[in-house]
Formats: C-alpha cells, sequence, structure tokens
C-alpha cells in the first residue's frame, strides 16, 4: 500500500512537474469553456424579439389587436413591441434589423372586417430572422383566424337560413364575438432538467478532458515498460498489486483534481451552476472511475505508449462527441439521440441536468450506469493489466 | 527537390499512424453527417404533441400543426414521456390534446389543450406559433358550435361539415407576408453543406496544429540534426517541413472534399475559387503548426496547447457554430481567427455561387495570415534547428 502511494506520488509529481496534466486537465477545458461561453452568451443576449406595429386604420377591429393581444403577446417580457409611424419607417428598421418583423395593419381594415369584405394584414420580415419572422406571422395568424371564425359563424348559420336580413346579419356576428373560443390553450410550465449554456460547455468539457487526464495514470505503465524502469519496480520488493494500484489511483487523483479545479472554477470564473455538491461528488466519482476504467483496457490492448495514446484519443474523442460534449446529440433523430447512452458521458450529463430538476436521489440512476462501464472495463483491463506489468 | 523528398518523408510518417488516418479523414467526414443530420437544413424546433384518446378531431388539430411551416412535430404517446422530453430539452415543447377532446368539442363544453413549456425563450415564443395554429382550427369548431347555438344546425357534425363546405367561399381575413433587408447569409444550402466546409476548416486547421507533435519528434528523434549532418542547407530542410505539413493539409482537404462530395452529395463551389481557398488556408494552418511545434519541448505540452488553440479558434471562427448567429460584437471579435475568414469565403461561394473575384478580400486576408505565419514560424524553426 505504501509502495503505490510512493508510485503515486512520484507519477503525479512528474505529471505537475512537466505541466502536461495541467495543460490537459485543467487549462485546456477552462480555454474552450470560456470560449464557447463566450460565443453563446453573446447569442442569447441579442435575442429579446422587437416587434414593430404600423396601425394605418385605428378603427374598431384593429384597436382590438393593438389593445388586447399584443399586449398579451409581450407580457412575457420576451417579445417588445414598437409601435411605428409609417410603413416605410418601420420597413427600414426591419431591414436593417432593429426590428425582426414588422406587423402593419392597413388603413380602412376595420371597416373591410366589418363589411364582411376580404380583407388582409401584412407582416415584415427581416430576412435574417425567419424564425421570430414565423411568430409574428403566428401572431397576426391568430388573431385574423379568429376574425374568420366570427365570419364563418355567421355564414353557417345564414347558410341553413337563406332569408337573414343584414341587420340580423349584424346581430349574428356581435353574437359570435361574444361566443367563447371553443378550444383554450393552458400553459403548464415544464421543470428545466437541462444544465444552462455556462453549465454544460463547463461540464461537457470537463468530462470529455477527463479521459484524457487519467490516460496519464495507466498509460505510464507502458513508459515505465519501455524506459525499463519496470523492470526495476519489478525486481524491487514491491508486490505488482503495489505497482498497478499506483498507477489507477494516478489517475483517480489527477482525474479527481482535475474536476474539482474546473467545477470550482467555472462556478467562481463565470457563474456555471453545477448543482447540488453531493450530488455532483458523486456523479464526478462515478465518471473518473469510468473514464479510468475504459482508458486502463485501451492501454493493456496496445503494444506500446505512443499506440496507447492514439487508440485512447480516438475512443475519447468518438465517446466525447457521442455522448453529447461539444453539442446535445440528444436532438439528432432518431438512433443517434439513443445511441449517444453508449457513453458515459452522456449519463454523466444526464446526471446534472436531472440533478438540477429534482432531488439528489436521481443521480443514482446515472451514477450507477457509469459505474457498471468502470467495472466492465475496469474487470476486463485487470485480467490484462497482469500481463502487462511484466517485462 | 531535396524539399520535396523531406516534404514526402514527412507524408509518410504522417500516415503510417493508421489512428491519423482516422483523425485526418474519417472523423471530420463522419461530424459532417452528424451534423448534417442533427441541425441541416432548418433550425426548426421540435414540438411532441400527445394525442391518445383526443379523436378524429384531436387528429385534425395535429394534422393543422403538422402543416405549419418552421415546425417539426413528433408524436409523443404518453403526456409523462413528453414532459420528460422537454425537461431534458429533446423537445422545444410540447402540447397535449387531452383524451376525450373530440367528445368535449362536440358537446360545446371548454376544451383545454396543455401547452408544456421551459422557462426559456424558444420554448415560451413556440407558443405564439401553437396558439395560431390553434385557432386557425378553431375557426372551425367555433363556427359549428354557434351554429348548433343558433339552431341553424341539427348537431355538431353537422355544422363542422357545413362551415368546412363554405369555408373556401366566406370572404377571408388574411395575412400576407413579405421580408425586407438584403440576406447575409444564403438560405439556398444543402443539408451537409455548411456543416462540410465549417468542419473542413475546423480540422484543416487542427491536424495542422496537431501536427506541431512531429516536429518535436523529428528533433527528439534526431531526425533534424541527422538532416543538417548531410550537406543539405538548413533552409532546404526548413522549406522540406513546411512543404511537407502544406503537402498534408491539402491531401486531407481533397479527400474530406471529394469525399464529402460524392457520399453526402456537398456542393463546394466554383472548382478554382475552392482551390484558392483551400491552399491559401493549408498555409496559414501549417504555419501556425510548426510555429507551434518550435515554441515546446514536450510533446504533451504541445497536444495540449494545441488542442486549445485548434478548437478554441475554430469555434470562435465559427466553425462548430455559424457566425450568422453571433453577436455583432462576437462576429467582429471572430474575424480575429482565419476561421472566420475561410468561412466568409465558404458562405460567399457555396451560398451566393460567387467565383473567385467574389471572395478576393477573404483570399486577401488569408494570403496575409500565411505570409505573417510562415514568416515566424521559419524564424523560429531556423533557431530551433541551430540550437
Amino acid at each position: 500500500m505504501r509502495a503505490a502511494w510512493l508510485i503515486c506520488r512520484k507519477d503525479l509529481r512528474a505529471r505537475l512537474r512537466d505541466r502536461s496534466a495541467i495543460l490537459i486537465g485543467v487549462v485546456v477545458p477552462l480555454g474552450l469553456a470560456f470560449i464557447f461561453n463566450s460565443i453563446f452568451s453573446g447569442i442569447s443576449g441579442a435575442s429579446v424579439f422587437s416587434l414593430g406595429v404600423v396601425n394605418a386604420d385605428h378603427g374598431a377591429v384593429s384597436q382590438q389587436f393593438t389593445s388586447h393581444v399584443l399586449p398579451a403577446v409581450g407580457r412575457s417580457g420576451l417579445i417588445a413591441i414598437h409601435p411605428e409611424p409609417t410603413v416605410a419607417q418601420a420597413r427600414a428598421l426591419a431591414a436593417k434589423g432593429k426590428l425582426a418583423a414588422v406587423i402593419v395593419i392597413p388603413a380602412g381594415f376595420s371597416a373591410l372586417v366589418q363589411a364582411g369584405q376580404p380583407a388582409s394584414m401584412q407582416v415584415i420580415g427581416n430576412v435574417d430572422a425567419p424564425i421570430n419572422t414565423e411568430v409574428a406571422r403566428s401572431i397576426t395568424e391568430g388573431f385574423a383566424a379568429d376574425l374568420n371564425r366570427i365570419r364563418l359563424s355567421v355564414a353557417t348559420v345564414a347558410a341553413g337560413n337563406p332569408g337573414v336580413t343584414p341587420a340580423q346579419v349584424q346581430a349574428l356576428a356581435a353574437r359570435a364575438a361574444a361566443a367563447a373560443a371553443p378550444v383554450a390553450v393552458n400553459d403548464v410550465s415544464a421543470q428545466t432538467k437541462e444544465l444552462d449554456q455556462k453549465s454544460f460547455f463547463a461540464a461537457g468539457m470537463a468530462v470529455f478532458f477527463l479521459f484524457f487526464t487519467v490516460q496519464f495514470g495507466v498509460t505510464s505503465l507502458l513508459e515505465e515498460r519501455n524506459d525499463g524502469t519496470l523492470a526495476r519496480l519489478l525486481a524491487a520488493p514491491i508486490s505488482r498489486a503495489s505497482i498497478l494500484g499506483g498507477k489507477l489511483l494516478t489517475s483517480f487523483l489527477l482525474g479527481t483534481i482535475s474536476m474539482t479545479v474546473l467545477a470550482v472554477a467555472t462556478t467562481l470564473l463565470f457563474g456555471a451552476s453545477w448543482g447540488n455538491p453531493l450530488g455532483v461528488a458523486v456523479l464526478v466519482i462515478a465518471a473518473i472511475l469510468a473514464a479510468t476504467g475504459i482508458m486502463a483496457l485501451i492501454a493493456t490492448l496496445a503494444k506500446n505508449a505512443e499506440q496507447a495514446a492514439n487508440w485512447q484519443s480516438v475512443v475519447a474523442v468518438i465517446l466525447g462527441l457521442v455522448g453529447g460534449t461539444f453539442f446535445p446529440v440528444s436532438q439528432a433523430p432518431g438512433v443517434l439521440s439513443r445511441l449517444t447512452f453508449v457513453a458515459p458521458q452522456a449519463w454523466f450529463l444526464r446526471g446534472l441536468g436531472d440533478l438540477r430538476g429534482g432531488s439528489i436521489s436521481v443521480v443514482w440512476v446515472p451514477a450507477l450506469a457509469m459505474l457498471i462501464f468502470a467495472v466492465v472495463t475496469g474487470g476486463l483491463a485487470l485480467t490484462r493489466l497482469n500481463r502487462l506489468a511484466e517485462v | 527537390m531535396k524539399a520535396v523528398w523531406i516534404a514526402l518523408a514527412n507524408l509518410r510518417r504522417m500516415f503510417r499512424v493508421r489512428t491519423n488516418i482516422f483523425f485526418v479523414f474519417v472523423f471530420p467526414m463522419v461530424l459532417i453527417l452528424i451534423l448534417g443530420a442533427t441541425f441541416g437544413g432548418s433550425a426548426s424546433p421540435r414540438l411532441g404533441v400527445v394525442t391518445t384518446g383526443s379523436g378524429p378531431l384531436g387528429a385534425a388539430l395535429l394534422r393543422q400543426l403538422e402543416q405549419t411551416p418552421h415546425l417539426r412535430v413528433v408524436a409523443v404517446s404518453d403526456p409523462a414521456v413528453l414532459l420528460t422530453q422537454v425537461e431534458r430539452g429533446n423537445m422545444a415543447a410540447g402540447v397535449v390534446i387531452p383524451p376525450g377532446y373530440d367528445g368535449a368539442v362536440r358537446a360545446g363544453h371548454a376544451a383545454t389543450l396543455r401547452y408544456l413549456a421551459r422557462p426559456d425563450q424558444s420554448s415560451q415564443r413556440l407558443g405564439e406559433t401553437v396558439r395560431g395554429a390553434v385557432a386557425r382550427q378553431a375557426a372551425l369548431l367555433g363556427a359549428a358550435r354557434f351554429a348548433v347555438a343558433q339552431h341553424a344546425a341539427p348537431s355538431f357534425g353537422d355544422g363542422l361539415a357545413r362551415a368546412t363546405k363554405i369555408f373556401p367561399a366566406v370572404p377571408a381575413v388574411s395575412v400576407t407576408q413579405a421580408t425586407a433587408g438584403t440576406a447575409q447569409f444564403s438560405k439556398t444550402l444543402g443539408q451537409f453543406d455548411e456543416g462540410a466546409w465549417t468542419e473542413l476548416l475546423l480540422f484543416l486547421f487542427l491536424i495542422a496544429m496537431t501536427g506541431s507533435v512531429a516536429l518535436i519528434e523529428s528533433r527528439r528523434l534526431g531526425v533534424s540534426r541527422r538532416m543538417l549532418a548531410t550537406p543539405t542547407s538548413s533552409a532546404t530542410v526548413i522549406a522540406g517541413e513546411t512543404l511537407g505539413r502544406v503537402l498534408i493539409s491539402c491531401v486531407q482537404a481533397l479527400v474530406i472534399i471529394l469525399g464529402s462530395a460524392l457520399l453526402f452529395g456537398v456542393n463546394w463551389g466554383a472548382p478554382a475559387a475552392v482551390a484558392a481557398v483551400v491552399v491559401l488556408f493549408a498555409l496559414v494552418a501549417s504555419g501556425a503548426g510548426i510555429f507551434v511545434g518550435t515554441l515546446f519541448r514536450n510533446e504533451q505540452q504541445a497536444i495540449g496547447v494545441s488542442l486549445l488553440l485548434g478548437l478554441g479558434l475554430g469555434a470562435l471562427g465559427g466553425c462548430m457554430v455559424p457566425l450568422e448567429v453571433f453577436s455583432p460584437v462576437m462576429r467582429r471579435v471572430a474575424h480575429i481567427t482565419p476561421q472566420a475568414w475561410g468561412n466568409d469565403a465558404f458562405a460567399r461561394l457555396v451560398g451566393h455561387g460567387a467565383s473567385i473575384t467574389g471572395i478576393l478580400p477573404q483570399l486577401g486576408v488569408l494570403a496575409a495570415y500565411a505570409a505573417v505565419l510562415l514568416t515566424l514560424a521559419a524564424w523560429r524553426l531556423r533557431r530551433v534547428l541551430a540550437g
């Protein structure tokens, strides 16, 4: 045990001295999380949607739209309503992108609507804002649909009684307008079990590079063999288990240091929120074990340290990508969104996401999934590691 | 001539390691495929809809939602599953059409749909789209119900049939749509196009950066020393090393471009212009890679810095998220990177069908980057080789 600890300390010191572990374990993930975060915070900051409205009509119907429909839409705080005096002015602002879209109610609109004539409203959208233009169109269409409901109601009744007078039509229209909408839409707010952007990039990069960081421990066994120091270790009164234990301990400690520093640093530096510390600790430990197991297994399959490093990076990159550490693969269609769970990284990120929207008990399933990875790959590795520790 | 042999030796050393083939060719292609499949074509949000037990009218509403543009409707069987999907961010929002919806509407009761949304902006905004679609459907239902209430139709079914029949004949209040402004970003890209050129630039740079490790290895193994011991000038060695890196980048680009064009039908634009962008970008990337290779003695450190610069500058330059969604400030910052200029060039070539004359400014900037980085690299390399 003492020997294992000595070997581990020697390795840790060597890794920290040549700075490679600090680079891979801390500097690179932190730097990338920072870059991703600054790109994306620029995106979400610019997205309160500015909707222009030009009311050239000022009739009763358009009044209904501007004083009832639009304020209800603006109440969410996500859409800012800007009344504009003329179509030309509003169109110029939309062309420049100052307004994402403009809703135009043309002069005489109310009169046409009340006379039962064809009438139309216009939506002018900025060419680079298709989604917001679509929202503006939906708001307008919703209003138009309600006007059409009234017309259609009157027409349906009138179709059954050929003899209705214009006065009766007026009365029917008033009654139809007063009728309650047949279908209501109730908002139910769902919890967020998704990491916010900052936390996603922090956690994603941390777990992606974790697989590279734990490499330093196990793979150094191959280096020791190359350099001839393994033979000397074996000749010393040290059990083989101690040598292996020391190397695995190095992986585990490097992983722990890296994840802890990253969690604390991203929380303090750019306000990432990882969640309940105890739950995070459980997930982090499970992830480190899974990473160590997988990387150790690959090391035992390789001929030399260089080949091991190459194969390990291939596997780490593929698992990182499939596990959704760079972008959420779960939105991908079909197979890919299920395939993601062949990667422990996906379980780690899901665990953190669930932890955000629930109690600490939710971490057990993802933690257990990662532990299964650890046990299976680690077990296979151990049966082969003994062979590795031979000269 | 010797420089060419040194370059070819570099190329051989690179591709003798089979995992390099994976990172240089296979991995970028896989990413192009995944990105195209996940995000390609349109950025339409996914709306989950539960219609279980909601009857024919529920199915009609589902069809109405499916016809709404900029929306991908996904049928979900169970409200609990839908809630989880929305909470985990797999879907932007969800609609539950309750069991018995059909009966409630027919009987004149108030029917209520549930709209599940996270408290974020995209989720909330999608609510307006859903409400618009529901209102269109409700026009018919409202008319049918009104006809029954006014004793003009014997039953809801009769009223609905009549309303549906006369609906096209009733003068409508409609909404017309126009766009303003000139498109900065073309909308006519194929599903894999944008992913293809952004991944090409990302990986050309990344591989050139991690190639810096080969330079350190050359020094460690004494390859450089032995080359200099032969009657070969250091200028030739430097030219050979540089040419080797550029050659690797060009082979990589050629394989990715041809491969993605053949496999996924990616459109790359005018060949001569594409060649100009790729060669200049390969020079930039090689210069940067060699420069980094001369700054470190330890291969692990060089890999760390290469990953940081390769992925970091790539992300900043619009290789992971397109520049068009950057805020104006970030877009200006992004143009510190050569990747942003490369992306601009491809956006013009592919999106707007520009020829080589249309991307002269971008080519000029890339050439300037190449000149500066290659000069720096040659200067450092001479010092390192001498040392």
